[in-house]
């Protein structure tokens, strides 16, 4: 009786903790992973997109709308990530684009041109979305939310300040283990299965060649056709895969002479670790895979 | 000759116009407006707009108007759950917009 009388309590004072706490929405894992670290236990981080969808082009319902309405800071990405955030009223002065600081940066993509209708032929322009890929920026993100968690929730500023250089300091570590990493790779073509890779295809001097593939399916006829085309026209030898896909494909993938390293960009929570150790682990690995 | 070929050079130099398809709605009192052009400013010519509740239930079907505006009464218990509003033009775009309880409250002069 009285451990049950206990547990009540103990949920019944979380719940209350957890309605005190003030609540930064975020719009990808990195900005959670980062919001996380700079506010600890004392801010509530949400990032509503379920597993297994993309971030980039997940269209919330309303209610998930309604929540991060209500967030006390709406942490973007910039640079075009997350395109519900164009689609709905945010509140100007709870939100902070991560980005903004280097939108000069930004890498503009390779647009699609086509024509139907009264406008003739026209495009598609859009902007290399996966920032936080170069390790550099990714802090620069960090510092921006940082500084808006500050102006949002002053009563925190200390914590925050207190927090910030370790992830600075993660983020530099990381930039500079991927640079030597991955240092052997320079001048050599790699192929991709998604165009994720942008940003760190260009921080770590990389010539990354991308697919269009979904990401952890089995690719069909004419994707492995394509995929061998471009191998043979660029002597690639190392395959990045979004996602994990089936055995059969990294099997035929190995018979093409390609070796394959998964590379998540992160955008979403992985199943166990966290950005840094996940991220570690990744770059490790394709160092190695030459 | 020169002359023709410098103008085809001037007719490829000239850069493709980039369009999508942007949407916007509001509520004013009990009326939803959805606005619907194209980025370059075009309004599109026809079109379908599909408003839907909070569990993804249609519940009224609408045509873009001759202007790119279309205005509808705010369905009855809207104001507590929100309205999706999807709009698909006959050229091939599409996009949408999300109207929250706090958006229409807004509108409604109530929040």
């Amino acid at each position: 009786m009285l451990k049950r009388l206990a547990i009540c309590l103990s949920m019944v004072a979380g719940a209350a903790f957890a309605q005190d706490r003030p609540v930064v929405a975020t719009v990808n894992y990195p900005l959670a992973w980062m919001a996380e670290r700079l506010g600890g236990d004392a801010v509530e981080v949400l990032f509503p997109v379920p597993e297994g969808r993309d971030p980039s082009f997940w269209r919330p319902g309303l209610s998930e709308i309604a929540a991060i309405q209500q967030a006390d800071l709406i942490a973007l990405n910039g640079a075009g990530f997350a395109t519900w955030t164009t689609r709905t009223s945010l509140p100007r002065s709870r939100i902070v684009d991560t980005s903004a600081g280097f939108s000069d940066a930004y890498i503009a993509t390779q647009s699609v041109t086509h024509s139907h209708g009264a406008d003739g032929e026209h495009s598609h322009t859009g902007t290399a979305s996966y920032t936080w890929l170069d390790f550099a920026q990714a802090a620069q993100q960090a510092e921006a939310l940082a500084a808006a968690m500050q102006r949002r929730m002053p009563e925190l500023s200390d914590q925050i300040d207190a927090a910030l250089p370790s992830v600075l300091a993660d983020l530099a570590a990381l930039d500079a283990e991927t640079r030597s990493a991955l240092i052997a790779l320079q001048g050599k073509t790699i192929l991709a299965t998604h165009p994720r890779y942008q940003y760190f295809a260009r921080a770590y001097g990389l010539d990354i060649t991308s697919l269009e593939w979904d990401a952890g399916a089995m690719p069909d006829d004419a994707q492995w056709a394509e995929l061998q085309a471009i191998a043979d026209q660029t002597g690639a030898s190392l395959l990045i895969w979004e996602a994990a896909p089936p055995a059969a494909a990294l099997d035929r993938a190995h018979v093409m002479g390609l070796t394959s390293v998964v590379f998540s960009p992160l955008a979403t929570r992985p199943a166990s670790g966290d950005f840094l150790s996940v991220m570690r682990g990744q770059i490790a690995g394709m160092g190695s895979a030459r | 000759m020169i002359r023709a070929l410098a103008f085809a050079l001037c007719v490829a130099a000239l850069p493709v116009s980039a369009h999508d398809l942007r949407v916007f709605a509001s509520v004013a009192g009990e009326t939803v407006t959805v606005e619907t052009t194209f980025s370059s400013g075009r309004v599109p010519t026809g079109g379908e707009i599909r408003v839907l509740d909070a569990d993804n239930v249609l519940l009224m079907t609408l045509e873009v108007g001759a202007d790119g505006k279309t205005q509808f009464p705010l369905p009855e218990g809207a104001a507590e759950t929100g309205l999706m509003i999807e709009v698909d033009v006959s050229e091939g775009h599409s996009d949408y917009w999300m109207l929250t309880p706090d958006d229409i409250a807004y509108g409604q002069g109530t929040n």
